[in-house]
């Protein structure tokens, strides 16, 4: 119960915030009734999925301060649970999803203990080698599919159990629900021991160690967290998709894009991933659906992606969040 | 005989892991940054060589001046006009800063140059190659095998013997101290940069004689080229030398290894796979690497 209220407790909002949060849930809950087209919907899950995967990077990224680029093989675990579960069992969903969270949380535990070692680059680079054998693998096994992936079975009719849909309205709202668990979690988050503990190691790890907190230990426990929010992101994917590949899901572009989001829309902050999906993901598509259009433009989108990234690197490393903060301290 | 083959094939491909490498790590042991976009200058290097010799119809061999020059002029404009301004942030934006750059670099290739797989098809050593006995060796390899000794050699030599080269060592060991002592820790910074693009941009010159270019070549060899300097000791020249070398032995040995032991699974579609364990291992067991003293 204690738990749920701190949850739920917004009480150290501003008043701008408070109403920015009503009208954003008004916004979302009145979305698929507004009547925009199915493109326009696709574009929306998708910026609510990646949001929780940012939401869920924040943890250990943003809070923790580990500069952490392979969340992919974690979307990987979870797509892949509920796949194979699926195809080879006819396991349901909500089932197999969990099963592919924990399955993500015991791997996390076991790789991470040795990456939390390491410190800086060596753990940034350690986390992408990390990934990227567990990418080789899954593309040469080919009792998983191998490169060609796997397609899940298509039912007749709507199913619930399996989270199959005619309409993508059915995949907002469950997404919308993921989103909202996530974000009153992170609220909590931040003003848990383990928060306090990662912002302490964050600015300073031999002062937090003095003062008997176990570093590695918290952030093994962010780290663990964080993938299993990716997971549960997986998970969806692999449904919502109906197909999954090692390519889509566990790709290098996707563990920087879920880190870049975060990041640009400003680490540590719970408004920060949000915002960063908010403005990345519409950029991405739709410059991806306008410039793909041309056969010579191929690429173009990323060189603005790439672009906004050095801006945002070089001159507010606090992203758009740090930016807004500064514009209200100017003000007061 | 099939081993020993592996063996001296992997040690000419390894030369020129360690001088992709080289760069990287003088950059690192200067800086303290991990320079995210170095295979694409490996990746840029390897286009320079194929439109000069492609354009100009000159051999690809003797396009690596350009190929180096490029590299050092790239090296110097990343240098100054991102990576310094990054430097006043923390470790985190300067990670994002050069992994923007990385992909700038990338996709301003393949918007340029499209996704194709291109090979130089013309040249005095191409498609030529030297029997030794049982042993037979691409004329290609054993020429980027040779000029990596050499550039090796030269940068040895520039950072042991001459007065720019101790200022540069000097500020890798103590930042301040060597400000202190009138070095200007910014020149060195940018020298760095020069020498790491211009290593890199001679390697890709040497790969493009053999390897396909294309606009995503140069993640595999960036990780190679991080499991190398791990490997050898951020920092450390001696290191990724050797580094290099055994990286090479292992990814030519270990499917000839697989084969003959009967375990599929070592298969040449792993070799990078296990160069990636190796940097995983090597750093969690020994962070400060083989020949390293900065952790």
């Amino acid at each position: 119960m204690e738990t749920i209220k701190d949850a739920l407790d917004f009480r150290d909002f501003s008043k701008a915030e408070r109403i920015g949060l009503i009208l954003f849930t008004i916004f979302l809950l009145a979305f698929p009734w507004i009547g925009t087209g199915s493109f326009v919907k696709a574009v929306m899950i998708q910026f609510l999925l990646f949001s929780l995967f940012g939401m869920g990077w924040n943890t250990i990224g943003g809070y923790g301060g580990q500069v952490e680029l392979g969340k992919a093989q974690y979307v990987g675990i979870g797509a892949y649970t509920v796949s194979l579960m699926m195809v080879w069992w006819k396991i349901p969903f909500w089932v197999s999803m969990p099963i592919g969270v924990l399955i993500a949380i015991g791997y996390s535990f076991i790789i991470g203990y040795p990456l939390f070692r390491l410190k800086g680059h060596y753990f940034a680079i350690a986390t992408i080698c990390t990934s990227l054998v567990l990418q080789d693998i899954f593309i040469n096994w080919k009792l998983v599919g191998a490169a060609k992936g796997i397609e899940l079975p298509i039912h007749e009719h709507p199913d619930f159990l399996y989270m199959q849909f005619k309409s993508d309205t059915y995949y907002y709202y469950f997404i919308m629900v993921f989103f909202y668990v996530a974000l009153f979690y992170m609220n909590r988050f931040r003003k848990s021991k383990l928060g306090y503990q990662l912002r302490m190691i964050k600015d300073d790890e031999e002062a937090a160690e003095s003062l008997g907190i176990d570093a590695r230990w918290c952030k093994i426990k962010a780290y663990t967290i964080a993938s299993a929010f990716v997971a549960v992101g997986g998970g969806f994917m692999a449904v919502y998709n109906l197909y999954i590949d090692p390519y889509s899901v566990m790709d290098l572009d996707l563990s920087i894009k879920i880190a870049l989001m975060a990041m640009l829309g400003g680490a540590a902050s719970l408004w920060g991933p949000i915002i960063g999906a908010a403005f990345l993901v519409p950029l991405d598509r739709f410059l991806g659906s306008w410039l793909g259009g041309y056969k010579g433009l191929i690429g173009v989108d990323f060189m603005i992606y790439a672009m906004l990234i050095m801006a945002v690197s070089a001159y507010q490393p606090r992203g758009i969040w740090g930016i807004i903060e500064q514009f209200r301290r100017k003000g007061k | 005989m099939m081993i020993l083959d592996a063996l001296l094939q992997g040690i000419l491909m390894g030369l020129l892991f360690a001088l992709v490498a080289l760069g990287l790590n003088v950059i690192f042991g200067v800086m303290d940054i991990v320079n995210f976009a170095h295979g694409e200058f490996l990746m840029i290097g390897m286009y320079t060589t194929y439109w000069t010799s492609v354009l100009l119809d000159i051999d690809p061999l003797f396009t690596l001046p350009v190929a180096a020059l490029v590299g050092i002029l790239l090296g110097l404009a990343s240098y100054y006009g991102l990576i310094k301004y990054l430097l006043r942030g923390p470790a985190i934006a300067q990670l994002f800063g050069t992994f923007g750059l990385m992909l700038f670099l990338r996709y301003l290739a393949q918007f340029l140059f499209g996704i194709d797989y291109r090979i130089i098809q013309k040249g005095v050593l191409i498609g030529k190659s030297l029997s030794l006995g049982p042993f037979i060796f691409d004329w290609t390899k054993i020429a980027a095998a040779a000029l990596s000794l050499l550039s090796f050699g030269f940068v040895y030599y520039f950072l042991h013997k001459t007065k720019l080269g101790k200022a540069l060592r000097a500020t890798s060991i103590n930042k301040e101290a060597a400000s202190y002592m009138g070095i200007q820790t910014d020149q060195m910074n940018a020298i760095a940069w020069a020498i790491g693009g211009g290593t890199v941009g001679i390697a890709g010159g040497l790969l493009a004689n053999f390897y396909y270019v294309y606009p995503t070549v140069g993640l595999l060899f960036v990780m190679i080229a991080f499991a190398c300097v791990a490997m050898g000791g951020f920092g450390s020249i001696k290191g990724v030398f050797f580094a290099g070398i055994l990286i090479g032995i292992i990814e030519m040995l270990f499917p000839v290894f697989g084969q003959q032991i009967g375990w599929e699974f070592l298969g040449p579609h792993f070799k990078f796979t296990l160069v990636y364990l190796a940097y995983f291992i090597i750093v969690v067991v020994r962070p400060q690497g083989l020949f390293g003293w900065k952790q």
